[in-house]
């Protein structure tokens, strides 16, 4: 318990961090005000409206008083409208963060059931045909942007073959399977691909110094299979890496996908964002920076919580 | 239509290059457009490849097949709030909005504003007044009579509005006859002729009365636009697409065609290429030398068509009167011009698509010249001269910033522009990349000294009115259209006698005597004039908009009067 209190104030003091330093980075803008009024429109241009709007973001007022109307805000989801498109914000973020989750669920998933066996296998026959197969493979696709591996793959699956959209649409699972399968397998791919080398590549290495370890020497000498030793033994004390890196890309992926958003027209929360900044588009980049900083420091608290799980050790450690 | 007025271009295009310019700063750039350089009595939809029906002008009673849906994928979702006094509206915004909006005037097949959600609009002797009467019988999608104190409402909304209350500035009353409750009467300050075409493009979309009166309370809804156009609003979800189905009441049938349209933005042209080839849209418009190129070599299965008339016209604005700027002095801004080697920016960064530009206006413009006085080619040693006649007469360093946007292409260009300068004698050119944005912002606030632009489509000089006379030049840091800030008492005196001619031949000297006048003070730096072309799957037919019929039988004006665009009413698709 005294673990996880402490994880969990270091939480919120990253939480208060991350919401001062965008409460404040409004005010901070170069002509923040004349840039929002045109973001607004050409029609919030009468000194009432325009003063309605600005004192609406509390700029005027003290550093202190911004920082708790936008803490205020944020609590009672009173997030406001966007300046363009007059759409509620929270209503922009949950649909990006929906297509955002969407991706990183499925990359995820489609990166660690391709890097989990192929790992196995590879560490399992170190230096033999398939290990070196497999991790020049990965070496490609770790080196690759995944820019380029969106434009081959969509000249190739969209353009030529007509397999798959070229640009993807936002079709939820149980309003069409076969579309939204359409529509995120592309996208998906692409994000899975440069992370399944990267997690073949960090569990390889970690399963290689557990295979030889005495634990797993001894079982060997007491004759348990082959698949039992690797799965039932060497894989969960090797976990380590590859669950830190997945937990980091957790985040990644929700707030960073914006490539293969864009790549593919999809108007994830990374996209948002991007768009967001070039359009001026301050409460909703605010918004979402808290949204995200939340993901990240939420995830890495679950996975500090989840090592305890995987390795008796760090149990261990924390109660002594 | 009961209008005198005899000029050329419409307001539509002047409003649509206000908001043209807002919305693509980010594609300013000397050298990305460029016009097809065809005479003023070419068509301004000229076919590319396989020969369809799209330039032809079609029976809509014999040859036409109603329903189906269009997937169009545009290049940008430009538009504020969808009220028609806060859009800043680009191209792709204009073609959107048209499918629920109509506008009380259009561009006329003669070059003459025809009324079309109007039935008459009508000016006094001396056109100091316009009496604009609403159509009888036409209802709001929400069931609201257009009438004229819809007008009314609609138009003084773009009294107090940030770019359009700025073109309309010399409005100075705006009420409804009380004799006649269709007619609106605009009272102007001074003799403005060419008022309608103002009708015929932002200020002239007619929203909803109702709908804006609930909407200054709730602005959710004003991203719900109700109009009186030929589709009614369906759902619209910025950067992912916006849904319209058909007006089954529309008043002017038997528009529209389609019973469904969707508007889905895809910024980068060469996706949007691969999303019109891969079945995604049935349609996109694009500018981009790369694909227009591609396509001109024709595609199995699709169409293009080109449009360069009236198009918008690239090239480098010039802040000509910021305090202590060497770009003050006539001959440091000619010598830029002379350094410039246009053609060298067409050939890398269009592919070759664009016609150099000598000027604002583009061929078939009215006041285009084929030779303005403007170099058309680079001539070093002529700017050289300039910079060192400029030096020994002002000694110090010269230094000069160069504002672009993130944009590859347009940094690309920035990056010849530096060496050209330097090469002419400026000592030292720091290029500014400024997000698109803050770009906008920039040039509203005139916080530059040269900056990539992209402006100017339209057919009447009055429509550049905005741009160029010093009632729009105000104080650098206060948001003003007149993004250089120029103060010219000849160039207001020009605009101004444009603005009260309706002599075609008069308006016409006028123009080129402007023309002249940017070429002698190289108030900016002209690149090329623009290239728009739309590209469709064959079986889409109706894209010209030279197809739109008013009920008195009037024809649109072919290209539907901004660039890169038709009407949504007179699409179909062959079975």
């Amino acid at each position: 318990m005294r673990y996880f209190l402490q994880k969990l104030s270091q939480l919120l003091i990253v939480v208060f961090a991350v919401t001062f330093t965008v409460s404040l980075a409004l005010g901070a803008i170069p002509n923040a005000e004349e840039r929002i009024i045109a973001a607004k429109g050409s029609g919030a241009i009468n000194d009432e409206e325009k003063n309605k709007l600005l004192d609406s973001l509390n700029l005027r007022e003290p550093t202190i008083v911004q920082y708790g109307y936008f803490v205020q805000d944020l609590v009672t989801l009173d997030w406001g409208t966007t300046f363009n498109g007059n759409q509620s914000i929270s209503t922009s973020i949950s649909d990006g963060l929906k297509i955002s989750i969407r991706l990183m669920i499925y990359g995820q998933l489609i990166a660690l059931l391709i890097a989990i066996p192929i790992a196995l296998l590879a560490a399992y026959r170190n230096g033999g045909v398939f290990d070196r197969t497999s991790t020049t493979v990965s070496f490609g696709f770790i080196s690759m942007p995944n820019y380029v591996l969106a434009t081959v793959l969509g000249l190739l699956f969209t353009v030529r073959w007509q397999w798959f959209p070229a640009i993807s649409t936002d079709i939820g699972f149980f309003a069409s399977p076969w579309e939204h399968f359409k529509n995120f397998f592309l996208p998906t791919i692409v994000l899975a691909l440069p992370l399944a080398a990267t997690y073949m590549r960090l569990l390889r290495a970690d399963l290689i110094n557990t295979l030889q370890s005495d634990f797993i020497t001894t079982a060997r000498a007491k004759g348990v299979s082959t698949p039992r030793i690797l799965f039932g033994h060497a894989l969960r004390p090797s976990l380590f890496s590859l669950v830190t890196a997945a937990a980091v890309n957790v985040g990644a992926l929700v707030g960073g996908s914006v490539v293969v958003e864009t790549a593919f027209n999809l108007n994830g929360l990374g996209r948002r964002t991007v768009l967001g900044i070039f359009a001026s588009e301050f409460r909703l980049v605010q918004i979402t920076v808290v949204v995200l900083a939340l993901v990240y420091v939420t995830i890495n608290f679950l996975v500090d919580i989840l090592y305890g799980f995987l390795d008796p050790r760090v149990r261990a450690g924390r109660l002594g | 239509m009961t209008s005198t007025i005899r000029s050329r271009k419409r307001p539509g295009v002047l409003f649509g290059a206000v908001a043209v310019t807002i919305g693509l700063v980010a594609a300013a750039c000397g050298g990305d457009d460029g016009g097809g350089g065809e005479s003023a009595d070419t068509p301004a939809a000229a076919e590319t490849t396989a020969p369809t029906e799209t330039t032809d002008v079609i029976d809509p009673m014999t040859a036409v097949t109603p329903g189906g849906k269009l997937v169009m994928g545009i290049e940008a979702d430009t538009s504020s709030p969808w009220r028609p006094a806060e859009m800043v509206c680009a191209i792709s915004c204009h073609q959107t909005i048209r499918s629920i909006y109509d506008t009380l005037v259009i561009p006329g097949s003669d070059n003459v504003p025809v009324p079309y959600l109007a039935s008459a609009v009508e000016p006094n002797e001396d056109y100091t007044v316009w009496r604009v009467t609403a159509r009888s019988g036409v209802k709001f999608h929400d069931g609201t009579d257009f009438d004229g104190a819809a007008i009314v409402e609609n138009i003084s909304r773009h009294k107090t509005a940030l770019l359009t209350g700025t073109a309309i500035k010399q409005v100075t009353d705006i009420s409804l006859d009380p004799a006649d409750p269709m007619t609106a009467v605009i009272t102007v300050e001074q003799s403005w002729a060419t008022f309608p075409w103002y009708l015929s493009g932002q200020i002239g979309y007619m929203a909803s009365p109702t709908w804006l009166a609930a909407s200054d309370t709730d602005e959710a809804l004003r991203a719900q636009p109700v109009g009186t156009g030929p589709f009614v609003y369906v759902d619209y979800k910025p950067q992912e697409y916006f849904k319209a189905a058909k007006n089954p009441n529309y008043w002017n049938a038997p528009f529209p065609y389609l019973d469904e349209i969707e508007f889905i933005p895809i910024q980068d042209s060469l996706k949007r290429r691969d999303a019109l080839k891969a079945g995604d849209v049935d349609m996109i418009h694009t500018g981009n030398g790369e694909v227009i190129t591609e396509l001109r070599g024709g595609l199995d299965g699709f169409t293009s068509t080109e449009i360069t008339k009236n198009g918008e016209t690239g090239y480098s604005l010039i802040h000509v009167t910021q305090e202590g700027s060497p770009l003050n002095d006539s001959r440091v801004r000619c010598a830029l011009a002379y350094a410039t080697d246009n053609d060298a920016v067409n050939q890398v960064v269009s592919f070759g698509v664009n016609q150099l530009a000598n000027g604002p206006f583009s061929p078939g413009q009215v006041g285009y010249l084929e030779d303005s006085g403007y170099p058309l080619a680079q001539d070093m040693a002529k700017a050289q001269a300039l910079i060192a006649e400029y030096k020994a007469e002002n000694p110090g360093e010269l230094k000069i910033s160069l504002a672009t946007t993130q944009d590859a292409t347009n940094l690309v260009i920035a990056n010849y522009q530096k060496d050209w300068f330097e090469e002419a004698g400026v000592d030292s050119v720091t290029i500014d990349q400024i997000d698109q944005a803050q770009y906008i912002v920039t040039a509203l606030l005139g916080n530059f000294q040269v900056f990539q632009w992209r402006n100017h489509g339209g057919v009447d000089l009055d429509q550049q009115y905005i741009w160029w006379h010093s009632s729009s030049s105000l104080d650098v840091g206060t948001l003003a259209l007149n993004f250089g800030r120029i103060k010219d008492a000849k160039l207001d005196e020009l605009l101004d006698a444009n603005r009260a001619s309706v002599d075609p031949a008069e308006k016409k000297q006028i123009a080129e005597d402007v023309n002249r006048l940017f070429a002698t003070e190289c108030y900016n730096l002209w690149g090329s004039y623009g290239v728009w072309l739309l590209a469709h799957k064959s079986s889409i037919m109706g894209t010209d908009a030279a197809n739109l019929t008013t009920p008195e039988s009037a024809r649109a004006l072919e290209g539907a009067g901004i660039a890169g665009t038709f009407y949504p009413h007179t699409i179909w698709l062959q079975q």
